[in-house]
This record gives C-alpha cells, structure tokens and sequence, in this order.
C-alpha cells in the first residue's frame, strides 16, 4: 500500500469517525508549541519539569501566565484589513512556483485584496538571501530550505514559516541523449549530475533513488549544485551527465534534442512535497491579516492548479518573459502530463505534476532524516518539533476549509518510497536504517 | 645696507654615499644695489644654479640669510620672480593666460579689464602681438622665452632672476633676445641677478661679474666691473677697447678652474683661498 | 577603390566601402550556414508530426500545414542573422514597454545599466583623483599607501561581490559598489602617479607666484596632471563597463547584462546575441563621449 492510498483512507476514515474539529486541533497545536517553546527554553531541567508536572498541568500553569486563548485567537483572526497591501514575492522560474506565479495575472492576489508582485531570482542562494534580507516579503523555496534556515544550516538561523507546498511530484531525472542504453542505477556510476541546491527535495531524491540501487552518492557520483536555468545548457556543453530538476527544464532538455526523460519523480516517492511558499516568522507576526489574506490567495491558486481543466490556461499565462520565460509547448506538455519523452514517444502521465497545499509533518520529519543521513545537519534533533514550528499544518487547513475546500484529520501520515514504508513516529530508527549514509 | 644682500650663505647637500655631506658652496656674501644687473659666471656644477635658487626662495640655505630692502627674505615670492632656463611655460595654457596668470597673482585687486590690458602690454612689448592665443607647443625657444620674460616683467618685481635663460635657444636667436632684454631692462630698471656661462652675454647685460670658483666649497673669486658705458648693443661694445680685456680676463679664470675642477692641487689652492672676493676693473 | 588595393593610402569614402564589404560577406557567409529548405511533412506519421510539434521544431499554420519553428530557427544551435534581425525589431519595438516586473522594454534595460555604470564610475572618479592627489602631492605617505594599492588593484572586482552583498545587503547598491571597484583602482594609481611626477618647474611657478592651494589644485596640478589622470579614467572606464554585466547577472539587477544571461537561460541564442550587441553599442556610444572629454584635456609639451 503505497503514500497516496493510505492518505485517502485516512480522509474517509475521519469522515465517518470521530472528527476533531480544525479549531480545536488548532488550538491544541498552539498549545503544544508554546508548551514546547517553555521546555525548549527550560534546558536540561525539562525532564525533571515534565516529570513533575505532566504536559497539561504545565500547559494550566502556562495558561496562567500566558493567555493561550488570546494568542490562538489572535493568530485565528479572520478577514481582517491587510496592514501592509503591496507585496513583493520572490519566485524561482520554474513550474513548481506555478501557483504563486498564476496568481499575478489570474488575478488571485487581487481577489484577497492584495497589490503583490512576483520577483524573479537567478537561484536559491539569491533568493534565501533576499527572503532573510526583506527584499521581498514572501518567498518560493525548497521544501527543505525553511527547515534549514531556522535551523541555520547553510546561513544565520532565522525562523521561517511554511504555511503551505507549491506543488507535488513534478521532477525528473533527466539524462543526456547519448545514455539512451541506461537501465539502473548502477549503470550511472562515475555520473555527474546537478541539482538546484543542496537543501533541496531534488538532491534528496536523487540520492535516494542512487542509494536504492546500491550508489553511494557522495563517493560513486558527483553532485553538483546548478541554478535551475542554467541546467539545460550545461547538459548540452556536456558539463553533467543529467539532473534531478524541477520542470520545465526537463521538458526542455527533449525540446532542445539533448536529453531524455529517465525517470519522474513520482516513480520514486508519488505525491512527494517539492516547493514551498514561506514567509519569516517576523513577517507573519508584524502582518497577521496581509499574512492570512497571502495564506489564502495561495491555497487558493492552488486549489485551482490542481484541477485537471485549467492546466493548458495556466500554461499560456506564466509562460511570457516576465514570468517564466519558456515557450508555450513545453509547459503544456509539463502541467498536462501528455508529452514527449525524448526516446521517441508520447507519453500520458496526467499527475507528472500536481497541486495540493497542505504542508504535512511527516513530510518534513522525512526530510529532516535524509538531512541527517547525508550529513547536513548533525546532532541530535527533535525532528516533530522543528517540523511542527515550521510546517503549518493545520494553519493551512483552517483556510482550506473557510475556502470551501478538503481537509485533514490529521498531520503526520506514514508515506511509501520506492518501496519502503516511512513511519514519522520512528525517525532514528529509519535514519539508522540505511546502509549507504553519510554520517560519521 | 644694499639693496638686496646674500649674507654669508652656505650651503650643504647630503653626500651620494649617505655618509656625511658635501659643501657646495661656503660663506658666499653678494652685495647688489637697486638697479643693478649683476652675472654670475661659473662652470656647471660650481652652484651658481643652487645659489640663484636659494636667492629664489626655492631651496633653503644651511647657514646664513637673504636680506632685501632691509628685510630678512625666505621661501619664493612675487618680490622675486624667476626666468627659467626651460622657460616653465604652462602648456596648457595660452601665451596670454600664462602672463595673466602672474599678473592675477601680483594684483589681485585689478578688475579683468585693467588685467588684460597690462597683459597685452607686456604681449606686445616682447614682439609677439598676434601670437597671444597660441599655446607654447606652437612657439620656438626664442618666442617661449619672450613670453618667460613678458610674465616676468609684468609682476614688476624688486628682484629678477634670471636661470641662463637664453641657454637652450639657438646662437642667432640668443643674441637678438638679449638685446631685447637689455631695452626691456633700461626701462624698468629692476635688480637683476643672472647666472650664465656665456661671457659675452654676461659682458652685454652686466654692471658687474661675479667669477664663481669650482665645487665643492665653491666661493666668489673675483667680481668684475664691467666698465664699458651704456646703452649698449652687440655691434658696438666689441669695438670698446675694454671689452677683449675683460673677456679675455674672464676666459683665463675659466680655463684655470677647469683644470682645477676636479680637485687639483690648483682648484685647492684657490678655494683655500678666504677673505672677500677680488675686485678687477679695467 | 582599386587603388586601395594597390597599396595607395584610403581616402575616407574608400574605408566606408570596406568596411561595409566586410560586413556584407560576414552576414552573407552567416546566412548561408544556417538556411534551411521548407519543411516537407510528408513520409512522416501523425505521431511524429505530434512529437515534433512537441519538441517545438515544428508549428502548425493557420491553414493546417506545417513549417519550421521560426522560435527555433537554428542549424547546431547556432541562429542564422534574419533570427537575430527579427528578434532586435521584437525588442525595439518594445523598447519603452514595461510588461511586469521582470520584463521591461530594452530601452529601460539600457538606462539601468547606464545609470548604474554611470553612478559607480563616477563615484570612483572622484575619490580616485581626490585620494591620487593627495598621494601624489605626499611622497611619504604615497610610498606608505602605495603597497595597499597594489594588492588590492588588481582584484577582480567581482570577487568583491559575496562580501559587499553581505555587509550591504541591498542588490541595488552591491551592483553600483561593484561598478565602483573596478573603477576605483586604475584611476587611483594613474592620477598619484601622475600628480607626483608632475615637473617641478610647473610646482615652482606657482610657488614663486604665491598661488593659494585651490588655486595650485585647479590651475596647476589638475590640468598638468589631467592626461595621466584621464589615462586612468580610460582604462578604469573599460574596466568598470567589464564589471557591469557580470554583476548584473550575478545580482539578478534588471539592466543589459541581466536581458543576456535571461536569454541564455532561455537558450534564446538570438537573444543573446542581440543583448550583446547591445552591450557593444553602449559601450561604444559611452567610448566615445569619453574621447571627447579626453580631447579636450590633452595638451602638448
């Protein structure tokens, strides 16, 4: 039973049986965080804290002191007028980006009273640099990149909010054409590949993808990092053999006659978070109803991109210079699922890239174990509670449902990659379960 | 007290070696009346150049003073105004602008109107009317020095200097100038200091020669009167019959110091030699 | 025109003519290389015709035929000149168009550039020669300061930029500061060079006649100084225009350099090679009005 099937009966299963309302699971979420922010700050006294008191009567306790009802209403204040109206956000030209882009000129942004404006970057260190430096006030990211900043892997540590993914699946490894004969993994040892970034989905899949087949990634292969739009051409000088990209530079690269399409990404792990929209946790809490508004737009544009109907519309409105910058074709042929795979024939993958906000736990309990597996981060961490600060589960529930649309019951779910089943309850024991591995 | 006096100058530099220094020239006293035109005669490297410059204000004295018009003297000012060999022109700027620039230096107070007329004065009284727009790249030496000795001129300063200036001008030109100079000077008669080495000059432009001896520790030898009458011109003092005296005089000095300028045992003797220079009049 | 040939000296209609020749030959030469006959869709089955409409090597016309993608008018990669023709017309013709944030006409794109270029050179100039001044009037303090400069001038100015970004912060200004660096060093060294080697005499009269130092500054040392100075300008020119279209392309700056690395991304070969023609004839129009400063500074010994 793979991700995809054990989300649905999840959904059913809350349908028919007892359903926790999205506010009250809200305000237990809040309660949690501020709990665990308190036994954070307490140190090394917090067992002896916890032994004492137990998790509700400290949380009394806190409520004592700290309104908790008040900072959960205030952070669930709805409709009010946005503070700050025009926005700039920054975005990475590719189709991840795909709803924060549609929404300038489809028009989402106007809808939920917002002037806000899409800013394109020239890679990922370009736009962490300008999301901590407020050059713009929200951002698309990689999934893993929140993560890493509030963790301060990689720049100062800054806490960042991802209320929401941008879209699911919608990579590839691509290869040069001349490869056409490869089979396995083993067969791309000696390989040199490129991926956006090291904090990326893409780095973590490709290595996932090699270390299944026996490839240790940092000593059989070379990875190296390349801004995405650069990617095809390096293919072509024959600088890497292939990438795990974002699309459309994989469409591309069969458009340009250099590569093929190997593998998508939802043959490795279906359904799996690529991009990201965050916000800093400054901007969320100086700005809490432009916040919400954004929060809504998004999962909004969203909804929307996820429908099978408005694809080929989509297509033709982020593929001008100002946005994207890619013939038409190409984006058809990525947001349709029919397309060329460079070997000869067309191909009908309608889910080759989709749409769904809800930002799970899991998801980042994942990506904080393959973080630790290949040595980005090091030490011992509380995996639930940095993905819980960051990841904005049941914020993003919240909308969906004052939107009209699907939700969860819950935040954590296990989820299947290329085989192997992943329990977020248990991320040592997975992390210690690889045999390739980077740590020391 | 006269006009302008060199009081007792000497002066060292620093020796190439670093160790010690070296006299070039030792307690050199000059006494010059206003209005006279007074030569120092000498060869290279006997320190009349560093003298002159040192009278200039543009290099200081080890011991001793410049005195003019009763008053201590030090560092340059417009009370003595140079003429220089390689004439200093400023390329960029026009004949008329250089001269302009000296006078605005010496009159500050002049309005432009009042400028520009004593520049065109001083333009013309040189022979270069017409010539005031070009820029000294299109002039010859001869035209070059002209215009040095208009800007001079112009400031009327109390003292003139005169660094051999007509040396690197060629034989004809060099003795149409000089008479020029010498008109230009019975009209204004300021004191004039010159250094040379060409004794004809010096015999047509001076009341009196000093005769510099050679370095290091060079001094005044001799000071000659030149006693032939004013005005004079270049056709008519060779015929006065003490103009080959004089010369001849002067040519023997120099002939003897050359000898003696690499530190013979005659050059040793004469610089041995202290007390006030030898007067000579013929 | 033939005597030319012979080895007689150009006159000025002759040097026109040739250089015209050439350029005609080039463009022929180029044409030829790249052509290609109309695209004949027969033998080819419907799945094919879809593939390659696919891979954007065909497009479908009005009438139900097929042609050549002229967005994909190339042989091995490389556009031929009417590609490249036809791209400039789209560009100028747009030139004053802002069609979003990311997308402004050509004509904004040069005025960023050049006021960027133009902010930053200018800013290194005048500290420049106000600094080679003072080293150039101070010996002491020249040979103290001078080992500084030669260490740090012939840093490339864009290794300058991972610093400047972080400690500014602001791409804007990095951009700028970066124009500023290439441009500070050459005209630094020149003008103190320049100052100290000044001829005495020069230093002379102005002290004889008592010049007070503004006007020293401004009517003695400056002009004397003034084609060594400009020497140092020229060359910091050139090396601040090097500098203004990397950074721009580093910075993600709207600007010429940052419409060539777009089309580079885009694998718009016409594209690139129209932005860089355009970065050519910017260039050469700001050349150009420097030589005429230059002119104008000049004198002769």
């Amino acid at each position: 039973m793979n991700g995809h099937d054990e989300h649905r009966m999840e959904d059913e299963r809350s349908r028919r049986g007892a359903e926790l309302s999205s506010e009250a699971y809200f305000a237990r979420t809040v309660e949690q965080s501020v709990v665990a922010a308190v036994l954070r700050a307490a140190g090394p006294t917090r067992r002896q804290l916890l032994a004492g008191l137990g998790g509700a009567a400290l949380a009394a306790l806190i409520a004592e002191v700290l309104p908790l009802g008040r900072v959960t209403a205030f952070a669930a204040d709805p409709a009010g007028k946005p503070e700050k109206r025009d926005l700039s956000i920054g975005f990475i030209p590719i189709t991840c980006a795909t709803p924060i882009i549609m929404a300038e000129p489809l028009g989402f942004y106007k809808k939920h009273g917002l002037n806000a404006t899409v800013k394109r970057a020239a890679g990922w260190a370009m736009i962490r640099d300008w999301a901590i430096n407020k050059e713009v006030d929200a951002a698309h990211m990689l999934t893993p990149m929140p993560l890493a900043i509030t963790l301060g892997a990689g720049s100062l540590p800054v806490p960042f909010y991802m209320p929401a993914v941008e879209n699911i699946n919608g990579q590839a490894i691509t290869l040069h054409i001349k490869h056409k004969g490869v089979q396995t993994a083993a067969d791309m040892k000696g390989f040199r590949f490129c991926v956006p970034f090291d904090f990326s989905m893409h780095n973590y899949l490709l290595r996932y993808f090699l270390a299944e087949g026996g490839v240790h990634p940092d000593k059989d292969v070379q990875i190296r990092v390349v801004p995405p739009p650069e990617m095809v051409a390096n293919l072509k000088a024959g600088n890497v053999n292939g990438y795990l990209a974002p699309d459309p530079f994989n469409q591309r690269a069969v458009y340009e006659n250099v590569g093929f399409i190997y593998k998508l990404s939802k043959e490795i792990w279906d359904r799996h978070p690529c991009c990201a929209f965050t916000v800093s946790k400054e901007f969320a809490t100086t700005y809490p109803n432009t916040f919400q508004a954004l929060f809504r737009a998004i999962v909004d544009a969203t909804h929307y991109a996820s429908n099978p109907a408005h694809r080929k519309e989509i297509a033709a409105a982020i593929a001008p210079t100002n946005y994207l910058n890619q013939p038409v074709t190409v984006l058809e042929q990525v947001l349709t699922g029919t397309y060329a795979d460079g070997l000869g024939a067309i191909k009908k993958v309608p889910d080759r890239i989709d749409f769904d906000p809800y930002p799970w736990h899991s998801m980042a309990v994942w990506i904080l174990t393959q973080m630790k597996r290949w040595g980005h981060v090091k030490g011992d961490l509380n995996y639930k509670e940095v993905a819980e600060q960051v990841y904005l589960a049941s914020e993003c529930d919240r909308v969906a449902k004052a939107l009209g649309y699907p939700t969860h019951t819950a935040t954590s779910t296990k989820h299947t990659i290329m085989g192997k089943v992943f329990d977020p309850d248990q991320p040592e024991a997975y992390v210690k379960s690889f045999k390739i591995h980077s740590m020391a | 007290m006269s006009f302008l006096q060199v009081d007792h100058v000497t002066k060292y530099f620093p020796s190439h070696s670093g160790v010690g220094q070296v006299c070039v020239f030792k307690d050199v006293t000059i006494k010059i009346e206003q209005g006279e035109f007074v030569t120092c005669i000498g060869h290279s490297g006997c320190g009349k150049s560093t003298l002159l410059n040192i009278i200039a204000g543009l290099e200081t004295m080890s011991e001793g003073g410049i005195i003019l018009g009763g008053k201590e003297v030090a560092g340059p000012g417009l009370d003595r105004m140079v003429v220089f060999q390689n004439f200093s022109l400023m390329p960029w700027m026009t004949v008329f602008e250089n001269i302009r620039l000296a006078v605005r230096a010496a009159y500050p107070e002049w309005d432009r109107e009042r400028i520009a007329a004593h520049v065109q004065k001083y333009v013309n009284l040189v022979g270069l009317k017409g010539s005031e727009g070009k820029r000294p790249s299109a002039l010859s030496g001869g035209m070059k020095q002209r215009v040095g000795l208009a800007r001079a001129f112009s400031i009327e300063p109390k003292v003139l200097l005169l660094d051999e200036p007509f040396a690197q001008i060629d034989a004809l030109t060099r003795g149409v100038i000089q008479e020029e100079l010498v008109q230009m000077w019975m009209t204004t008669r300021n004191t004039v200091f010159m250094v040379t080495h060409d004794v004809d000059e010096a015999i047509l432009l001076s009341d009196r020669i000093l005769l510099m001896t050679n370095g290091p520790g060079a001094r005044i030898a001799e000071i000659v009167d030149v006693t032939i009458p004013r005005p004079r011109s270049r056709d008519t003092i060779i015929e006065h019959p003490h103009y080959y005296k004089i010369r001849n005089h002067v040519i023997h000095f120099l002939v003897r110091h050359a000898k003696g300028a690499h530190g013979g045992a005659e050059g040793a003797i004469e610089s041995a030699e202290a007390g006030d220079p030898l007067v000579v009049r013929f | 025109m033939i005597g030319v040939l012979r080895g007689q000296p150009a006159g000025r209609l002759d040097t026109w003519i040739i250089s015209g020749t050439i350029l005609v030959i080039f463009l022929v030469i180029w044409h030829l290389a790249t052509i290609r006959g109309a695209f004949d869709p027969r033998g080819l089955s419907e799945e094919q015709l879809q593939l390659m409409e696919f891979n954007g090597d065909i497009v479908r016309l009005p009438d139900g035929g097929y042609a050549w993608n002229p967005e994909k008018e190339k042989v091995k990669g490389v556009p031929g000149p009417l590609a490249v023709l036809k791209k400039a017309e789209t560009e100028l013709t747009e030139a004053f168009v802002k069609k979003g944030t990311n997308d402004h006409g050509i004509a904004y794109l040069v005025f960023y550039t050049v006021s960027r270029f133009g902010a930053g050179f200018l800013a290194a100039s005048l500290v420049a020669i106000v600094l080679g001044v003072l080293l150039g009037l101070n010996r002491s303090l020249y040979r103290a300061v001078n080992p500084y400069i030669q260490i740090l001038k012939p840093i490339s100015p864009l290794a300058w930029m991972p610093l400047l970004l972080y400690t500014v912060k602001d791409p804007k200004w990095t951009a700028v500061l970066v124009v500023f660096m290439a441009a500070l060093w050459p005209t630094l060294a020149t003008t103190a060079f320049g100052v100290s080697s000044l001829r005495k005499d020069y230093l002379h009269v102005a002290a004889i006649l008592q010049l007070s130092w503004i006007k020293r500054l401004f009517k003695v040392i400056l002009p004397g100084a003034a084609p060594t100075i400009v020497n140092g300008l020229r060359i910091s020119f050139g090396s601040a225009l090097v500098a203004v279209v990397p950074a721009e392309m580093l910075l993600g700056e709207l600007g010429v350099g940052y419409l060539s690395w777009i089309e580079w991304n885009n694998l718009d070969i016409a594209g690139v090679i129209f932005a860089i023609l355009v970065v050519g004839v910017v260039g050469v129009i700001l050349d150009s009005g420097f030589n005429k400063l230059a002119g104008l500074v000049t004198y002769q010994e």
